[in-house]
């Protein structure tokens, strides 16, 4: 297993890299508007990073997920597939090293991108001084919609979580898919849009599930816990599925 | 000797087998390989000729049932020191250089005592040079 | 050893291998002849356990080839199959991490005599040498079964003796060595049985030198009976 997850990261390693350096210019071009801050400048260098780097956050992670169905899709239909399934290694290896690398990624670059995030906000309200008191306006204002409402760390972190399992389960409905599209609807009429049909609906199915599973009236921690249990039971299914048809039908 | 290097451009209608044993019974007739010599296992022959091992294996059966090799047990296979063997083994051979080199004469409307005179000029000729 | 049953495969309405029976014994270099599209290739990526037939079966060992069979058999394929960001030294620690019988030695021992560089990049390598470093890498295994697709495609002249030289040091009793090739002079000489398939059939499989001494014909002679009228026929 180990050499196959070795192989996944390598793989995927550029597409990191590039996240990676982005976050690192927007990074510092925030750092540099927040030094401009007391000067009494037109600061538009920190409306654009912090918009830029909110935007890389949400893009670097949706990219990272889609570069791993990329990398698989050319595992299947490209020569260099061959390098892949001739090792003595089964689909359940195989596509457990892939599913881990992912899984692994996407925690991780939540992770990093939530401490950056945190460690941004701080940085600001510090050299806002007095400012920072809009943050205590802000919740208080959602406090006063949904008393339930805790703008917390806690919270986000729920929501992190949460965020972070869907998509998860997302990119691992979109593994089946494209197995099913590469083994089995391989040259057939209708293979791209059967492919796209079957994952909206098994995407829609995990949204069901989500919602049917959460009784009426939950608090929000159970809400966020029960919809991220089931995202990653979904992943495990659709890995289990994505599996059996690779190996039992894939040709490369 | 570096491999490959003897592949022989084979006549692919005969078999190998016959072509390599036919190269080295010249070889030893000739002298470039000695009574008592030890010949390549059949592994570096098919290596050194470019040709299937189980080829080459061949071709050591046949000379040794010829008996111009013998095969020691775990030692290899060596040329024999029975000079008789190979003295008989160059009377053959040149038995059936000449029986060709008639048929070749006669295809071409030469009897043998045309072709004795042939010979004969050729040498003078080459006595001249 | 290896044996396929009844074996088909199609693509659509093509029919890429059509119910060929064979068995190959270790102990015997067979060169697989046909012209491009005859099936060799798909009946070959079948065996190394990439493709599912349509029909029939493929076993090693008497066991259907698989996960388990490939750490045994050794497959090389036509075309270049190595991610774009390997240098060579990357695909041998690729072979060694995933194949146990996979000699590092060996490897570097065949890079020398094919003038390949561990630093070189397999992106920027010429079509030959990356045939070259395809053998070298592939026959750096000590595996049951080598199958080789086409080993002297792209290779120069000059080098095609180490190629073959490569290929017949591994030719012992206890390995079956698998060739397949449309230039049937390549490997007249260090194969000992032709496989002759034509249009996903098989149509016989002979004793080289049996057939040169039997029926004075050579590998190539018989390549030419059985499709030389065919391309007639198509042309």
């Amino acid at each position: 297993m180990m050499p196959l997850l070795k192989y996944e990261i390598r793989k995927t390693w550029s597409t990191k890299l590039m996240v990676l350096g982005i976050v690192a210019v927007e990074e510092l071009a925030f750092l540099c508007s927040l030094y401009l801050m007391g000067q009494n400048v037109d600061n538009w260098l920190m409306a654009l990073s912090t918009s830029l780097l909110v935007m890389t956050t949400i893009g670097g992670i949706l990219f990272i997920g889609i570069s791993s169905v990329v990398t698989l899709h050319r595992d299947m239909n490209t020569k260099q597939g061959y390098m892949l399934y001739m090792t003595p290694r089964n689909s359940y290896q195989i596509l457990g090293a892939k599913m881990m690398e992912n899984g692994l990624s996407i925690v991780l670059a939540g992770a990093f991108f939530f401490a950056l995030g945190t460690l941004d906000i701080t940085l600001l309200f510090g050299r806002m001084g007095e400012l920072g008191k809009l943050w205590e306006f802000v919740t208080d204002i959602l406090r006063q919609i949904n008393s339930d409402l805790e703008l917390s760390a806690e919270m986000m972190m729920y929501l992190v979580a949460n965020a972070l399992a869907s998509w998860l389960a997302t990119v691992s409905v979109a593994y089946l898919a494209d197995i099913i599209s590469s083994a089995l609807l391989n040259g057939k009429k209708f293979n791209g849009i059967l492919t796209f049909v079957l994952f909206i609906l098994l995407t829609a199915l995990l949204s069901w599930l989500q919602r049917s599973l959460v009784p009426a009236g939950s608090p929000f921690t159970t809400l966020a816990l029960i919809d991220t249990a089931v995202a990653l039971a979904y992943s495990v299914v659709m890995y289990v599925l994505s599996a059996l048809v690779m190996e039992k039908y894939l040709s490369v | 000797m570096h491999e490959g290097d003897e592949a022989l451009n084979f006549d692919p209608m005969i078999p190998i087998w016959a072509q390599v044993a036919d190269t080295i019974q010249k070889q030893i007739v000739s002298g470039s390989i000695h009574p008592g010599d030890k010949l390549p296992g059949g592994r570096d022959l098919a290596l050194t000729y470019s040709i299937n091992p189980n080829t080459a294996a061949r071709i050591y059966q046949e000379l040794e049932r010829k008996g111009i090799c013998i095969t020691r047990r775990g030692m290899g296979t060596y040329v024999t020191e029975d000079g008789e063997k190979i003295a008989q083994l160059r009377r053959e051979m040149a038995e059936n250089a000449v029986r060709s080199f008639l048929e070749e004469m006669s295809g071409l409307g030469l009897d043998w005592h045309d072709a004795v005179k042939m010979i004969e000029e050729e040498e003078d000729n080459l006595a001249e040079k | 050893m290896l044996k396929s049953k009844d074996l088909t495969k199609r693509f659509g309405s093509l029919v890429a291998v059509d119910g060929v029976t064979l068995e190959m014994e270790p102990g015997h270099v067979y060169a697989m002849l046909g012209p491009n599209g005859s099936g060799k290739t798909t009946w070959m990526k079948i065996a190394a356990g990439l493709m599912k037939p349509t029909s029939g079966t493929m076993t090693f060992m008497n066991e259907p080839v698989g996960v388990s069979s490939r750490a045994q058999v050794a497959y090389m394929s036509t075309e270049p199959y190595f991610y774009a960001w390997m240098t060579v030294k990357d695909v041998g620690q690729y072979y060694a991490d995933f194949f146990r019988d996979f000699s590092m030695e060996k490897f570097e021992s065949n890079l020398k005599t094919m003038e390949l560089e561990k630093t070189m990049k397999t992106k920027s390598l010429s079509s030959g040498m990356a045939a070259k470093l395809k053998i070298a890498v592939t026959m750096a295994r000590d595996a049951r079964v080598y199958m080789l697709d086409e080993p002297f495609n792209g290779i120069d002249l000059l080098a095609r003796d180490e190629i073959r030289a490569c290929i017949l040091r591994e030719a012992t009793d206890d390995k079956l060595l698998i060739l397949s090739s449309h230039l049937v002079e390549e490997v007249e000489a260090i194969a000992d049985w032709s496989v002759f398939i034509r249009k996903g059939k098989l149509v016989e499989m002979r004793d080289n030198e049996e057939m040169r001494q039997t029926d004075h014909v050579s590998v190539a002679d018989r390549y030419r009976e059985i499709y030389g009228h065919m391309e007639v026929q198509e042309a």
